[in-house]
């Protein structure tokens, strides 16, 4: 399979994920609809009372908004779009019509990843936007972050939600289900991951959980600035962060390879 | 590789095994280039799962296969690039529209079959509405559409499972006549599957008859509904059937004669054209013979004999034509 081939893939997949209205839609409200529902929260309280409370905008706004996008609500959206990457062909049935080609079920596997990244990143790109907007809009004169902090900002945006993206079109094609794989995906997010990370007595092995070697890069310190670095709750080095990512996305890739290689079309 | 004097399809001792049951249980199968071929059987035979084994949707138990003249699996994707098939229902994309369905697969093709798109959708009927939604698509235009993704390859090779499920009466003839524009005209091979009788015998040159995992017998279609030309039978109309029947026993013509509804029915013992002489003893005897017509079987009659004869557990060897 030569690159031609394999551009035309992923721009087929491509267009499968951004003519599917409902999951654009979700995931567009996902990461969009929290960072505008704080703007105007913050933005009213600093409005009634100024002194109390801050701007919505401005440097402390930024540090404020930027977990929520990249950390907690960004990644959701990255779930959605992943697991329907992921199982779209076979919820749609159209699995076997693609493997009937003869093109490799590698390839065809392969083809889901740029997809859903290009449509994450794109969904992240307008996200981060009206969160660039939001700080300097609402900033009230108080200082605002540099163009060194707003672009590491991004890139960590980008890099925090790829990677939840790409283990859910893994995960997704592993359970051949978008529903099942959302559920837990979206549990472990939201809610395992969350209790794992602070139960002290598991130690560094805490360090495997993905949210924590994600947060390790991030520009800012999320939380209560007394953590590691980037507010992760358990210490480690960037090596570590960097190999726990790795493993991540080549663990949940191989699977997903695996079950598309192996299953009944 | 010149593979264009080899079988379309081409397999021996097949067998698939789901656990303990045999779906597929030794079949030895070949279906020449540039017909179109029936295969047949009740629900339940075996005939998805060849469909579905041969194109390496799932793995055989046992056995090979050859495609185009290609081993499968070890050159399935040689095999399969001027392959289309239609397993099972077509199912799409249903919030993708016809047109962009088919970009879908021609991207997963060779860079050309974007070229194909539009007169593959032309050759089915389906230009004017490409542009819409597949959901709002009737069955019979998912059936069409099924047929133009399957275009794209440019098919040596048609494989299609049940096609005219679901189809109006119109949807089926024009289904038909369809398929005998592309092995005519085109040149190309259809493999039909079905358990339609009447549909693979108005649309196919030659067929096989498949039950529980076994083919019990394959060949033309005219050799298949007469039994392989071992039986030729006549219908007698005459003005004295006791004297005829006398006439009849006692002739080596005949292999066997009963009286019918009809008249007579004898079974020759030789060629057809022995049938003449039959008439000119019964006529030398003062038999006044007002009727003399072979009895055509139809595939549907050949079917259910040799289903009820399975039925009553013969071995599908005693029953191959």
């Amino acid at each position: 399979m030569n690159a031609t081939i394999a551009l035309q893939m992923a721009g087929a997949d491509f267009l499968k994920l951004r003519k599917k209205r409902s999951t654009v839609i979700w995931a567009l409200v996902l990461a969009v609809a929290p960072l505008v529902i704080y703007y105007i929260f913050k933005g009213v309280q600093h409005s009634s009372n100024p002194e109390a409370h801050g701007p919505a905008g401005g440097l402390h706004g930024y540090e404020d908004a930027l977990p929520v996008l990249a950390l907690f609500f960004g990644p959701l959206a990255a779930i959605m779009i992943g697991t329907d990457a992921g199982a779209g062909d076979l919820a749609a049935g159209v699995f076997r019509d693609l493997v009937v080609t003869g093109r490799s079920r590698v390839a065809l596997f392969a083809a889901r990843v740029p997809a859903a990244l290009g449509l994450c990143w794109l969904v992240m790109l307008v996200a981060y936007a009206v969160m660039v907007v939001g700080t300097y809009a609402l900033a009230s004169g108080t200082p605002t972050p540099g163009g060194a902090l707003v672009i590491n900002g991004l890139l960590f945006t980008l890099f925090a939600t790829g990677i939840v993206c790409v283990v859910a079109v893994g995960f997704s094609s592993l359970v051949g289900s978008r529903p099942a794989a959302l559920t837990a995906l979206i549990g472990w997010q939201l809610i395992a991951s969350r209790i794992l990370e602070n139960i002290e007595s598991l130690g560094s092995s805490r360090r495997l959980i993905l949210s924590q070697a994600i947060t390790h890069f991030s520009p800012i310190f999320v939380g209560d600035h007394h953590g590691p670095r980037g507010g992760s709750t358990v210490t480690m080095s960037t090596a570590t962060a960097v190999i726990v990512s790795l493993v991540w996305i080549v663990v949940f890739l191989a699977l997903g390879v695996w079950r598309t290689r192996r299953m009944d079309a | 590789m010149d593979t264009s004097s080899t079988p379309a399809i081409e397999t021996v001792g097949l067998t698939k095994r789901f656990g303990e049951r045999a779906a597929l249980d030794g079949i030895d199968l070949q279906v020449p280039r540039g017909v179109a071929f029936g295969f047949l059987g009740p629900n339940g035979a075996g005939k998805t799962t060849i469909i579905r084994t041969l194109l390496g949707l799932t793995p055989a138990s046992a056995g090979t296969m050859h495609v185009l003249g290609y081993p499968v699996p070890a050159q399935r994707a040689q095999a399969l690039q001027r392959v289309g098939a239609i397993v099972e229902e077509p199912r799409f994309h249903m919030h993708l529209t016809g047109r962009e369905n088919l970009r879908i697969v021609a991207a997963v093709r060779a860079p050309e079959t974007f070229a194909r798109i539009d007169p593959a959708l032309a050759r089915v009927g389906l230009a004017d509405r490409a542009g819409e939604k597949v959901k709002s698509y009737s069955m019979g235009m998912r059936q069409r559409l099924g047929v133009a993704r399957c275009l794209l390859a440019d098919p040596l090779l048609l494989i299609l499972d049940e096609p005219t499920n679901g189809l109006d009466p119109g949807g089926i003839q024009e289904f038909r006549e369809m398929i005998r524009e592309m092995v005519e005209q085109e040149g190309r091979t259809v493999f039909v599957s079905s358990h339609l009788l009447d549909e693979v015998e108005k649309t196919c040159d030659a067929a096989a008859i498949v039950d529980r995992g076994k083919i019990v017998t394959q060949g033309a279609i005219a050799e298949l509904a007469d039994g392989g030309g071992a039986r030729h039978e006549l219908i007698l109309g005459v003005d004295d059937v006791d004297r005829a029947l006398g006439v009849l026993g006692a002739s080596e013509l005949v292999a066997e004669a009963r009286p019918a509804d009809e008249g007579i029915r004898l079974v020759l013992a030789g060629e057809p054209q022995t049938a003449a002489q039959v008439n000119a003893a019964l006529v030398g005897a003062g038999v006044g013979v007002t009727r003399l017509e072979p009895v055509r079987h139809s595939l549907e009659q050949r079917f259910l004999q040799i289903t009820q004869r399975l039925d009553s557990n013969l071995a599908p060897e005693e029953v191959k034509a």
